[in-house]
C-alpha cells in the first residue's frame, strides 16, 4: 500500500475529464450529440450549485430552477432588447443571482428542512409566473430569440459548436475544481458539521446562519452562471427555463449521480440526459419505463452512482486490508452518504 | 496518508460515463436512414397539457404520409418509401431544437414539423445557421416569418387576418364593449393584445382583462361571473377547444346572450361535441373543415374516422398539416433531390400546382410568400347565427 | 354586490375541493413526514376511475365516486407498500424525488389507457338555484354540503374509531405509539388509502364543472401545498381553514386584483406565512 503512487481519485476525475474533452473529436460532424452535450453541461453546472447546497448542508432548494431562469433571461434580455454583449451581461446575471440568492436566503433559511424546501419551491414558482407573466419585460411566452454568442476578441469563434462546448466545459471544470476545493476546505467541514446537527455545530461556535446563507449564495450563483451559458448555447429562450420541472430534472440529476461527490452531478446529469434521449423513440410513453426506474434509482442507489460505487470499492479495500478493525472505508466517503443512511457504508 | 484519501469508485464510474458517451454517439445512424426512404420529420408535445393538439397534427402528417406511399413516390427516378419520424418535446422550445437537429442529422429528415411557435423560432437559430433542415412551422404566429428565415414554411393562416373582419362582423349592430377572457398562453396573449387594439382603434370600449390559464383553473365560474359583471357586448375567448366550450356553457348558463369572438385554437367542430351546439349560436370562429367541398374533404373525414378514431371530428390541425406534407413531398419531386433542403423551399412554389387533387382539403393553398408563408387566397371565417346556421364569410389578408 | 355573492359561493366550492385534498397530503405529511408530491396525480387518477365507472360502466354518480374512491385506497396503499416504504429512512430529498417518479408514472398511465384527450363527465345534478341574485349550480351547492359531510365523518373517524386514534397517536409520537402495540407500518398504510379516497372525492365532485385530462393534478398539487403551509404541516384543522381561506383569496383577489394575481396568491401566501411563521400558522409543537 505504501508503494502505491496510483490513486484512483485522480485516475477516475482524469478518465470523466478525458471522455468529455475528447468526446466533441469521436463524433465525426453529430453535432446533434454535441448540442446534448454542451446543454448537458450547463445544466451539471447547475448542478453542482444544487450539489453545495443540497450535498454539503442539506437543505433542498426548488427555487434552483428559478434562479437557473433569471441568469437565462438576464443575458437573453440583456443581448437583444439593449443590445448588450455577452460578457458583461454574463456578469451582472452572475452578480445578481448571487446577490438574490444570498438575499433570499436571509429570510428561506429561516426555515429549515421541509420547510425550506416548499418555500423554495413557492419562491421558484413566483420566479416563473413572474417571467411568464410579465409580458412588457420578458416578453412571456414569447420568449425570447437571438441571443449573442460570447465574444472571442477575434480568439474564437464562439458560433462554432465545437468552441462553444470547451467554453462551457471550462466552466463545467472550474465547477467541479470549486466543489473539490470546498468539500477539502474548512467551510466544508464546516458545512457538513451543519449538515449532521445545526444546534452541535452551534454549540463549537460556528456561525450557522451565515455559513447557510453564503452556501445558498454560492448555489445560486452557480445556477446564474449555467442559465447564462444555456441562454447562449440555445440562442432563443422561453419561460420553461424557468420552470420548476427543470429543478425536479436537476434534483434527479443529482441523486443519480450522488450527493455531496465531486463526480456525481456530472455523471448524473449525462447518465440521465443519455437516459432520456434513448427513450425518445417511445414517444409519449417513455415515462411508464422512466418513471419506474427513477423510483427505483432512489431506492436501490439512494447515493447515488458515485456514492454508491464509492461505498462498494471501498468496502472491498476495507476487506483487502484486512478486516477486524471495523473503520476501514476512506475517510472521505462518509460525506457522500446521506445523513440518515450511515449503517450500510461501515 | 494522503493517498489513503481516494474516492476508489471514482475509476468504475469514469468507466461507465465514458461509455454512456460513446453510447450516445453510437446510436448515430439509426432508425429510418436506408437508402430508398424519405423521412420527415416531427418533434411536438406527445405528452403533457398539449398532448392532443400535438397528436393531432401528428395524425394528419401521417395520413398524409399513408396516401403518399400508396399512390407511390418517385424522385428523380427513384422509388421512394416515406417514412415519419415523430419525438416528444412537451411544447418545449429547447426540446424541440434539439429535437430537430437529432431528426435532419441521425435520420436525416430533410423537413421537420414543428407545432409551436417558441419551438419554432428555437429551431431557426439552428438552421439559419448550422444544421440544414425545411422547417414546416406550424402556428399562426406571424413573426415566425417576420425574421427573414430562408428554410420556414408557416403552415396556417396567420392570426392576424382573422382579427379584423372578426371584429367587423360582430360590431355590425353598434356593440361596443368587449370582454377579454382567453387562455393566458402564449398564443392566447398575442391574439388578447391584437383584438384589444383592434377594438380600440375603432373606439370601442375594452373591459378588464380577465384572462386564465385554462389548463391550470379548476373552476371556470368565477372569472365566467367576473366578465359578465362589466355587461359584456362581445367576449373574446379561446383555448383548446374543450376548455373553451366548457366557458361558453358556463357563461350561458349565468344569463350571458351576446356574442363570442373566438380565437383560431378553439374549434366549432370540435365544441359541438363537448356542449349543446345551441350555446354556441352567435360565434364567430374559423370554419370547421367538414364544410369544405375541395376534392379530398369526403376521403380525408372518411381515412380519418377509419384509421384514427371514430369519436372526434377532423380539425383544422389535421387538415392543414395532411395537405402540407403532400406539398413538401411534391416540392421534393420537383426540386429532384430528397436532402437538398434548399432546393425543396425553392421548389414549393412549382410544387403547390402539383399536388394530387386528393391532397385538397381544407383551402389548399394558393401561394406561397416570398417569406415562406402558405396562404390560400379564398380564406373563409365561419359565424354561427343565432338561429345556429354557419355563414362565411371571406376573410382578406394583410400584405406580408 | 350580486357579484361578491357568487364569488363568495364559487369560493365556497372550490374551498370544499381543496379542503378534501389537501387533507390527505396533511395526514400523510403528519403520519409520514412525506411532502407527497404525486397527491396531484392521485386526484387524476381518481377522477377518472369515476369517469370509467360512471361513463363505461354506468353506475350512478354517487356510487361512481365510491367505488373510485376505494379503487384509489388501494393504489394509495401499494404506492405506500412499494414506493415510499421501502424509503421510510431516506432523507425527504428522495420522498421528493421518488414522487417525482411516480408522478411521471401515473399520468403516462392515465394517457396510455384514456388518451391525451378532454374528457368530460355529465353529473346528473344539474341546473341552478338563484341566491341573492347570483346564479349558483346545485352541483357546487353539493360540492360544499358534501365536503362538510366528508369532513365531519373524518374528524369522528380520527377521534373516536380505533383505526383512527391510532394514526393521531403516531402524528404524536411515533416511538410511544410503537410501544403501545400501534404498528406504524399499517397506519401508514391507512393513511395513504385514506389520503387517495379523499382526493378521488374532491375530484369526482369537481370532474362535472370542469375536464378531465391527464395534467389536470398539476395545479392542484402545488397550491394544496400552499394550504397544508397556511394551515401547519400535518395539522388537519389548519387544513381546512387554510382550504377555505386560499380559495376565498384567490376568488376574491382574482375578482378584485387581477386573474394573475389570483394565480399567484396560493405562492404569495407559502412565502409570506414562512416568512413570518417558518413552521406554519397553526402549528403544533414539531416533534423529532
Amino acid at each position: 500500500m505504501t508503494t502505491t503512487t496510483f490513486s484512483p481519485q485522480r485516475l477516475g476525475t482524469l478518465l470523466v475529464a478525458l471522455a468529455l474533452l475528447l468526446a466533441p473529436l469521436t463524433l465525426g460532424g453529430e453535432e446533434y450529440v454535441l448540442r446534448v452535450l454542451t446543454v448537458g453541461a450547463t445544466y451539471a453546472i447547475a448542478v453542482y450549485g444544487m450539489n453545495l447546497i443540497l450535498g454539503l448542508t442539506g437543505q433542498l432548494s426548488l427555487a434552483h430552477g428559478g434562479f437557473f431562469g433569471i441568469g437565462v433571461y438576464i443575458v437573453g434580455l440583456l443581448t437583444t432588447d439593449y443590445d448588450w454583449a455577452f460578457w458583461p451581461s454574463f456578469l451582472v446575471a452572475v452578480l445578481v443571482t448571487g446577490l438574490g440568492g444570498f438575499v433570499a436566503g436571509i429570510v428561506a433559511l429561516r426555515t429549515r428542512e421541509e420547510y425550506f424546501a416548499i418555500f423554495t419551491m413557492a419562491m421558484g414558482f413566483i420566479i416563473f409566473l413572474v417571467i411568464s407573466r410579465w409580458e412588457s419585460v420578458t416578453h412571456a411566452h414569447s420568449g425570447v430569440s437571438g441571443v449573442k454568442f460570447p465574444e472571442g476578441f477575434g480568439l474564437f469563434d464562439f458560433s462554432e459548436p465545437v468552441v462553444m462546448y470547451y467554453l462551457v466545459l471550462l466552466f463545467l471544470l472550474g465547477a467541479g475544481y470549486v466543489t473539490h476545493a470546498v468539500r477539502r476546505s474548512g467551510i466544508g467541514r464546516t458545512l457538513v458539521a451543519i449538515r449532521t446537527s445545526e444546534d452541535l455545530a452551534r454549540s463549537i461556535g460556528v456561525n450557522v446562519g451565515l455559513n447557510k446563507q453564503l452556501a445558498f449564495a454560492a448555489s445560486t450563483t452557480f445556477a446564474g452562471v449555467a442559465g447564462g451559458l444555456f441562454a447562449a448555447v440555445q440562442g432563443f429562450v422561453g419561460p420553461s427555463a424557468a420552470s420548476l420541472d427543470l429543478t425536479f430534472e436537476m434534483l434527479m440529476f443529482i441523486l443519480v449521480g450522488g450527493l455531496g461527490t465531486v463526480l456525481g452531478p456530472v455523471v448524473g446529469t449525462f447518465l440521465v440526459l443519455f437516459l432520456f434521449e434513448f427513450f425518445q423513440d417511445f414517444e409519449a410513453y417513455r415515462f411508464l419505463v422512466l418513471g419506474p426506474i427513477i423510483v427505483v434509482l432512489v431506492i436501490f442507489a439512494p447515493r447515488g452512482i458515485v456514492g454508491y460505487l464509492n461505498a462498494f470499492v471501498g468496502k472491498l479495500r476495507s476487506r483487502a486490508a484486512g478486516a477486524g478493525n471495523g473503520s476501514g472505508g476512506p475517510p472521505e466517503h462518509r460525506s457522500s452518504d446521506t445523513a440518515t443512511d450511515v449503517k450500510e457504508t461501515l | 496518508m494522503a493517498p489513503m484519501r481516494i474516492r476508489p469508485g471514482a475509476t468504475v464510474t469514469a468507466a461507465a460515463c465514458a461509455g454512456a458517451l460513446l453510447a450516445t454517439s453510437a446510436c448515430g445512424g439509426g432508425a429510418g436512414s436506408g437508402s430508398d426512404t424519405i423521412v420527415i420529420g416531427y418533434s411536438g408535445p406527445l405528452s403533457g397539457g398539449a398532448a392532443v393538439y400535438g397528436k393531432n397534427i401528428q395524425d394528419g402528417l401521417q395520413l398524409a404520409i399513408d396516401d403518399l406511399n400508396e399512390r407511390g413516390v418517385t424522385v428523380d427516378g427513384e422509388e421512394y418509401r416515406v417514412e415519419l419520424q415523430s419525438l416528444d418535446d412537451q411544447y418545449a422550445p429547447d426540446a424541440a431544437a434539439t429535437n430537430a437537429q437529432r431528426l435532419a442529422e441521425q435520420d436525416d429528415a430533410a423537413v421537420v414539423f414543428i407545432p409551436h411557435a417558441g419551438g419554432i423560432q428555437a429551431a431557426q437559430e439552428l438552421n439559419s445557421s448550422r444544421t440544414e433542415f425545411l422547417l414546416g412551422a406550424y402556428s399562426s404566429d406571424p413573426k415566425i416569418v417576420e425574421q427573414g428565415n430562408e428554410l420556414t414554411m408557416m403552415i396556417p393562416p396567420s392570426f392576424k387576418s382573422y382579427a379584423e373582419p372578426f371584429v367587423d362582423k360582430l360590431t355590425q349592430n353598434g356593440e361596443s364593449k368587449l370582454g377579454l377572457l382567453g387562455t393566458s398562453s402564449e398564443y392566447g396573449q398575442e391574439w388578447t393584445k391584437l383584438v384589444t387594439e383592434e377594438w380600440k382603434s375603432r373606439g370601442g370600449q375594452v373591459l378588464s382583462d380577465n384572462s386564465i390559464d385554462y389548463a391550470t383553473v379548476s373552476d371556470f365560474a368565477g372569472p365566467v361571473s367576473r366578465t359578465l359583471a362589466d355587461n359584456p357586448d362581445v367576449i373574446f375567448l379561446g383555448g383548446p377547444s374543450q376548455p373553451t366550450a366548457v366557458i361558453i356553457e358556463e357563461a350561458r348558463r349565468q344569463g350571458y346572450e351576446g356574442s363570442f369572438l373566438l380565437m383560431d385554437q378553439a374549434k366549432f367542430e370540435e365544441m359541438e361535441e363537448f356542449t349543446d351546439p345551441e350555446n354556441l349560436n352567435n360565434a364567430i370562429g374559423v370554419k370547421p373543415v367538414r364544410d369544405y367541398d375541395d376534392p379530398g374533404t369526403d376521403d380525408l373525414l372518411d381515412a380519418y374516422a377509419e384509421k384514427v378514431t371514430k369519436k372526434q371530428p377532423v380539425t383544422s390541425e389535421v387538415a392543414l398539416n395532411y395537405q402540407s406534407a403532400a406539398i413538401v413531398v411534391t416540392a421534393m419531386q420537383q426540386a429532384g433531390s430528397i436532402d437538398d433542403s434548399a432546393a425543396i423551399r425553392e421548389a414549393i412554389p412549382d410544387a403547390i400546382g402539383e399536388v394530387d387533387e386528393h391532397f385538397h382539403v381544407s383551402g389548399f393553398p394558393t401561394e406561397i410568400t416570398d417569406a415562406g408563408h402558405l396562404r390560400n387566397k379564398d380564406l373563409e371565417a365561419a359565424y354561427r347565427t343565432p338561429e345556429g346556421e354557419y355563414e362565411y364569410l371571406p376573410i382578406e389578408q394583410p400584405d406580408e | 354586490m350580486t357579484l361578491f355573492i357568487q364569488q363568495l359561493f364559487d369560493g365556497l366550492a372550490l374551498g370544499g375541493v381543496y379542503c378534501l385534498a389537501a387533507i390527505g397530503l396533511t395526514l400523510i405529511f403528519g403520519v409520514l413526514r412525506i411532502p407527497n408530491l404525486a397527491h396531484g396525480t392521485l386526484y387524476m387518477l381518481g377522477a377518472y376511475v369515476t369517469y370509467f365507472f360512471l361513463v363505461t360502466v354506468g353506475v350512478p354518480y354517487v356510487a361512481a365516486i365510491g367505488l373510485a374512491a376505494v379503487v384509489l385506497a388501494v393504489i394509495g396503499v401499494l404506492l405506500e407498500r412499494i414506493v415510499f416504504h421501502p424509503l421510510r429512512n431516506a432523507p425527504h430529498t428522495h420522498h421528493m424525488i421518488a414522487a417525482v417518479g411516480a408522478m411521471f408514472f401515473f399520468q403516462a398511465v392515465a394517457q396510455a389507457i384514456w388518451g391525451a384527450d378532454f374528457r368530460r363527465m355529465e353529473s346528473p345534478i344539474s341546473g341552478s338555484v338563484t341566491i341573492l341574485g347570483a346564479q349558483i349550480s346545485w352541483q357546487r351547492i353539493v360540492i360544499v354540503v358534501t365536503a362538510v359531510i366528508v369532513l365531519g365523518l373524518l374528524t369522528w373517524f380520527i377521534k373516536r374509531s380505533i383505526h383512527g386514534q391510532t394514526i393521531e397517536a403516531i402524528e404524536q409520537d411515533r416511538t410511544g405509539s410503537s410501544l403501545v402495540g400501534i404498528s406504524p407500518s399499517r397506519v401508514s398504510m391507512l393513511t395513504f388509502g385514506l389520503a387517495a379516497a379523499l382526493a378521488t372525492v374532491a375530484a369526482g365532485l369537481v370532474a362535472p364543472i370542469n375536464l378531465l385530462a391527464p395534467t389536470m393534478g398539476d395545479a392542484l398539487s402545488l397550491k394544496v401545498f400552499a394550504i397544508i403551509i397556511l394551515g401547519g404541516l400535518g395539522s388537519l384543522p389548519g387544513a381546512i381553514v387554510g382550504g377555505f381561506t386560499l380559495a376565498l383569496a384567490e376568488v376574491m383577489t382574482s375578482t378584485y386584483v387581477s386573474a394573475a394575481a389570483g394565480e399567484g396568491i396560493a405562492f404569495v401566501v407559502i412565502v409570506l406565512v414562512l416568512a413570518i411563521r417558518p413552521t406554519g400558522l397553526f402549528a403544533r409543537a414539531v416533534q423529532r
